[in-house]
């Protein structure tokens, strides 16, 4: 038999709207206030009928989660608000008891009806989408067809040109996704494609991005790239201990990168692994940079220690754990 | 009715005081390809990205219907750097 939930924090509240796709009726309560505890005893009611059991009924303490009191903007108690797939419906201020339960009835029957068996995923608001989209890459060009397809002159030649600058991008294709085409012209306010964005800021288009190239001012407008030696640096310096393996600490991929993460779990010390399958790039240059041909690789204090051969020798002449200690 | 650069030209000149226009219809009259150069005061002390926003603002209408159009936007003082 269901029952009124209550749900003490913001996040258990958000996993119960994520999860739930029929009507969830929420009650911004307040354990100080009587007209609550009547709001909670129907509701408590209403939970137990078989009717509602596709209905789930949360009770919150308005005072203990202000962020999503804020979101339904709730600024007396009791109210209730009803919501499906994270869309308020309707709400309901005040101890109106009567007006609960026929709302409750009335929502709950629409449910029935409109709620097709598959539910939609709860569709991204479209700014956010965008946001999101030009943040994609540092550089990302938003663009007709692809960089090795581009589908108009104005898109080939910026390609063009920023493959002559090296400059690494990621690009996006308008003409596969029109909501994208027609809402980043006004979000960006600018009316045409090829758009060109760094660190997600409009640089703009063929035209700036031509005259930015010839007058050498290109790469200055766009953040500084990464050598990839100074990206490896980075990255076995990244922890103290570093091991570089194919897969994951939690799913190596191959027998040598297990048994590493094997004998390092056993020697309790921290550290952190990179995934060198995730990252051709870093899987070749690693090899040059390190004079080292295979992976795992070990790494303390940024200096390679060895492969797997190397840590079982050590392992077994007892150095490891000293080694492994130096970095920490 | 096919947009003439002579249209582009009036429009321009009466929004941004442009005092030097070049438009060219490389689309052989069609109206659907043009290439501009457009020197106004109006540019003075903005960056790139604002002249093009400022004559994209200017043209709105008439873009709809072009299906290229670039530019090139200069203050008067540098115009008359590129002619010296």
């Amino acid at each position: 038999m269901a029952t009124l939930k209550e749900i003490p924090d913001v996040t258990g509240f958000r996993n119960a709207i994520k999860e739930t796709t029929g009507l969830v009726v929420v009650h911004f309560s307040a354990s100080w206030a009587p007209q609550c505890g009547q709001m909670n005893e129907v509701l408590s009611e209403l939970a137990k009928d078989p009717g509602y059991i596709n209905v789930t009924f949360i009770k919150l303490e308005a005072e203990d989660v202000p962020e999503i009191s804020e979101e339904y903007s709730i600024s007396a108690v009791p109210t209730c608000v009803f919501v499906r797939r994270g869309k308020l419906l309707d709400r309901l201020d005040g101890a109106n008891v009567a007006e609960l339960t026929k709302k409750v009835k009335l929502l709950a029957s629409q449910s029935d009806v409109s709620v097709p068996s598959m539910p939609e995923p709860p569709k991204e608001d479209l700014n956010s989408r965008l946001k999101r989209l030009i943040n994609t890459e540092e550089v990302m060009l938003f663009m007709k067809g692809n960089p090795s397809e581009p589908k108009c002159g104005f898109s080939r030649q910026i390609v063009q040109i920023l493959n002559e600058n090296n400059v690494k991008f990621g690009s996006f294709d308008i003409l596969a996704d029109e909501e994208v085409r027609q809402g980043l012209k006004t979000y960006s306010n600018w009316p045409t494609y090829p758009q060109l964005y760094s660190k997600g800021e409009l640089l703009g288009g063929l035209d700036i991005v031509k005259e930015l190239a010839e007058s050498g001012e290109l790469k200055s407008q766009l953040p500084a790239q990464q050598s990839l030696d100074d990206r490896l640096k980075g990255l076995i310096n990244k922890a103290p201990v570093m091991v570089f393996m194919k897969g994951e600490k939690a799913v190596p991929r191959c027998g040598f990168s297990k048994q590493t993460v094997a004998i390092l779990n056993d020697t309790g010390i921290d550290y952190d692994t990179f995934d060198i399958l995730s990252d051709e790039e870093v899987r070749q240059g690693l090899k040059t940079f390190s004079n080292w041909p295979t992976y795992p690789q070990l790494y303390v204090k940024g200096e390679l220690v060895g492969g797997l051969d190397i840590i079982k020798e050590l392992q077994e002449s007892g150095e490891l754990l000293t080694i492994l200690k130096d970095g920490q | 009715m096919p947009i003439t650069s002579q249209q582009l030209e009036e429009k321009l000149k009466a929004e941004l005081q442009a005092s030097h226009l070049k438009i060219v219809d490389t689309s052989d009259g069609c109206g659907s390809k043009f290439q501009a150069v457009i020197v106004s005061p109006q540019f003075e002390g903005k960056p790139l990205l604002q002249r093009h926003r400022l004559v994209n603002t200017v043209l709105e209408a008439e873009l709809k219907e072009i299906h290229a159009f670039s530019m090139k936007t200069l203050t008067p003082e540098q115009w008359q750097k590129e002619q010296s």
